[in-house]
């Protein structure tokens, strides 16, 4: 609690060129919420509302003006008087998306099964954010005859996500598949065509998925039944 | 009088301090593993032959190297697979890239603090700053040196069953041995350091059995047989009979004994066993810190990490000029045909011998797995080594006794996390 007499005492902080009046006691979270300014939040929740770890990183804002520069987590960010933050500029938006990215490569998004299904806060976020995960491949500098399912190496670039610049492919060796197996569907159709076409078994695929992302060998197995591979 | 340190800092994983002691008397002292086990000899059961070492490897985020390489011995015993020469000396390089990044980390991020009297790395930067720049340098060319040989600076995808994936290219080599050479004198910089403030480290001894492998061409490292202070040479292949572990109230983790109640591996226990093969470099700076075999001094085991870091470096770019001499052949990788088998693999990882023992069927397919981390084979030496050193401290304030206590848990560079992966869990429906 703020002392007393600090109390009442109003402080204007700036929100995305727009200021606003707020209590001392206030983060910008809670101004941006009593103004209608949306911030998306996972970790933060209103009935715990004293509780709040700043974890999630989607609740990300840019320090413009009257703070230290950069990106903060708004919910345990406080109001000062002559802050301006923003909430839409590019590194927000670009760090909220990591931010989403990693937690669904984590994710087995098996949507039919889950309680939650239709009113998924990260389903929704994945959307917003658009965010399907792109295979190892894509960023791959192993072009047609150097690619190493070419020479009969069984990588697991096609099916796992990317986002580690292909730190090994690029240098030669198999991706190993230690981001995760992808788990949406149409880029997992692509991947899988660049095994048939090089001739791999769905058997051998499966075995290498397990490794690191056993809890997605049974969405993997559902596509390639799809794909009349198994 | 009580001192309970929960969850002890700069060390890997979590364990506690507990001693009791009334009017100057100690009650009792004890060295606790709170870790959650790992279970990782659970899951690699049912695994082709070829993922095994991809998986043991996160074991440990530090000693990923040497777990891979036990993996892959033990993997190549069970099937009779041999390796080449360069693929051998490879891995030899790859082992003291670990080797030298483990040590310079243990020495200076989590020890050096202890050395002069701060809490931790971050006051130093302010205080030494050359010396932290020193270290942060030399742990900054073993991981490039790691990434050249393994393909990454943790977890190899360089190492494979029947030698390397890859071999590192002539320039590639050149370079990194410059760099190398180049560390010799920043290495030089940093144990005139260390030396210097080493008189921090208790006086404490204790009669130790000292447990290494042993070899009579090399510091053995990569390859040897089990060697004791107390009862001599063993084949690799009876190595349960040395580590005989057993299951203790206070701990996740297993105990290990061998000769006596308790023994000691890791860098003192080489040192003790083998100090008569290392490099010129080592040898000297073992003699100025007075490190003379057989030391008994657990707090000693850094001291024997600095020594280390010199033979590794100095052997390094002596392996790295071998290979360059003999020429790098550009082998095919070894066809590899799976059947039944039985291996085991020891290799010295910084913090001591670790084994790999698996069983194949006749599909290569991993049967039954077991694993012995140095860390577990150090527990009951702790505890020894506590009961021993407690009683000297009590007329000391309380925050000197859990200070002393810790360092000695600290100078034995735990690894607690990787020591607690066997325990059974039985679960009760
Ligand atoms: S399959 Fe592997 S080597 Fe080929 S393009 Fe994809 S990531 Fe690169
Ligand atoms: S194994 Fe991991 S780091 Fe290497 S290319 Fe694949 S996803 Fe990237």
């Amino acid at each position: 609690m703020m002392p007393a007499k600090t109390m009442g005492v109003k402080i204007k902080m700036t929100i995305d060129g727009k200021e606003y009046e707020c209590e001392p006691n206030q983060t910008v979270l809670d101004v941006a919420g009593a103004n209608g300014i949306p911030i998306p939040t996972l970790c933060f929740n209103p009935l715990f509302a004293s509780h709040r770890s700043g974890s999630c990183r989607m609740c990300l804002v840019e320090v413009v003006a009257g703070g230290r520069p950069g990106l903060q987590p708004s919910c345990t960010l406080p109001v000062s008087s002559g802050l301006s933050v923003s909430t839409v500029s590019k590194q927000v938006y670009r760090a909220r998306r990591l931010a989403v990215e990693f937690l669904v490569s984590e994710h087995t998004q098996k949507c039919r099964d889950c309680p939650a299904s239709g009113g998924c806060t990260l389903a929704k976020f994945c959307r917003d954010y658009d965010i399907n995960g792109v295979p190892v491949c894509s960023e791959c500098p192993n072009q047609r005859e150097s690619c190493l399912l070419k020479r009969g190496v069984l990588c697991m670039g096609p099916i796992t996500y990317a986002n580690c610049n292909a730190y090994c492919t690029r240098k030669g060796y198999r991706c190993e598949g230690c981001h995760s197996t992808l788990v949406n569907e149409d880029v997992l159709r692509f991947g899988l065509a660049a095994y048939r076409d090089a001739g791999f078994r769905a058997e051998d695929i499966l075995e290498g998925a397990e490794v690191f992302a056993h809890d997605k060998v049974s969405i993997l197995e559902a596509v390639m039944k799809r794909e009349g591979m198994l | 009088m009580k001192v309970h340190v929960e969850h002890l800092t700069r060390v890997e994983g979590h364990g506690d301090i507990v001693l009791n002691a009334g009017s100057g008397k100690l009650e009792s002292v004890q060295w606790r593993v709170t870790e959650a086990p790992r279970l990782f000899e659970s899951f690699v059961v049912g695994r082709p032959y070829h993922q095994l070492a991809q998986i043991t490897s996160r074991i440990c985020g530090i000693c990923s190297i040497g777990h891979t390489l036990a993996s892959l011995k033990a993997t190549e015993a069970a099937l009779g697979v041999e390796i080449s020469t360069q693929s051998a000396m490879l891995r030899r390089l790859a082992l003291h890239a670990e080797n030298l990044q483990s040590h310079i980390l243990h020495i200076g991020y989590l020890v050096a603090p202890d050395l002069f009297g701060a809490g931790s790395v971050f006051p130093l930067i302010e205080t030494h700053p050359a010396a932290v720049h020193n270290i942060v340098k030399l742990h900054r060319i073993s991981n490039e040196m790691s990434d050249l040989v393994c393909g990454r600076t943790t977890h190899p995808t360089n190492l494979v069953v029947g030698g390397v994936w890859k071999v590192p290219s002539e320039k590639s080599l050149i370079e990194i041995r410059q760099k190398l050479v180049d560390c010799v004198d920043t290495f030089n910089d940093v144990a005139r350091v260390v030396l210097a403030n080493a008189e921090r480290l208790p006086a404490f001894s204790r009669e130790t059995e000292y447990v290494a492998l042993g070899s009579e061409i090399e510091y053995a490292l990569y390859d040897g047989a089990i060697a004791s202070t107390d009862t001599g040479r063993h084949p690799v292949d009876d190595y349960r009979s040395v580590v005989n572990e057993f299951v203790v109230p206070q701990s996740t983790a297993k105990y290990c004994r061998h000769a006596r109640d308790s023994y000691m591996v890791g860098a003192l226990a080489r040192f003790n066993l083998n100090h008569d093969k290392l490099t010129p470099l080592a040898k000297q700076w073992a003699r100025k810190f007075g490190l003379y075999p057989v030391n008994c001094n657990p707090f000693m085991n850094n001291v024997a990490q600095v020594v280390e870091f010199g033979h590794s470096l100095e052997d390094s770019i002596a392996l790295i000029n071998k290979m360059l001499n003999r020429g790098l052949k550009d082998e095919a990788r070894q066809k590899i045909t799976p059947k039944a088998g039985h291996g085991v693999g020891a290799i010295e990882v910084p913090r001591g011998i670790l084994f790999h023992d698996y069983t194949y069927n006749d599909k290569g397919v991993c049967a039954k797995a077991n694993c012995v981390i140095p860390t577990n084979q150090n527990h009951g030496n702790i505890q020894k080594d506590m009961e021993a050193f407690a009683p000297t401290l009590l007329d000391r304030p309380g925050r000197e006794i859990e200070l002393n206590l810790e360092m000695l848990v600290r100078a034995y560079d735990p690894c607690i996390s990787c020591s607690t992966h066997c325990m059974k869990v039985r679960f009760k429906l």
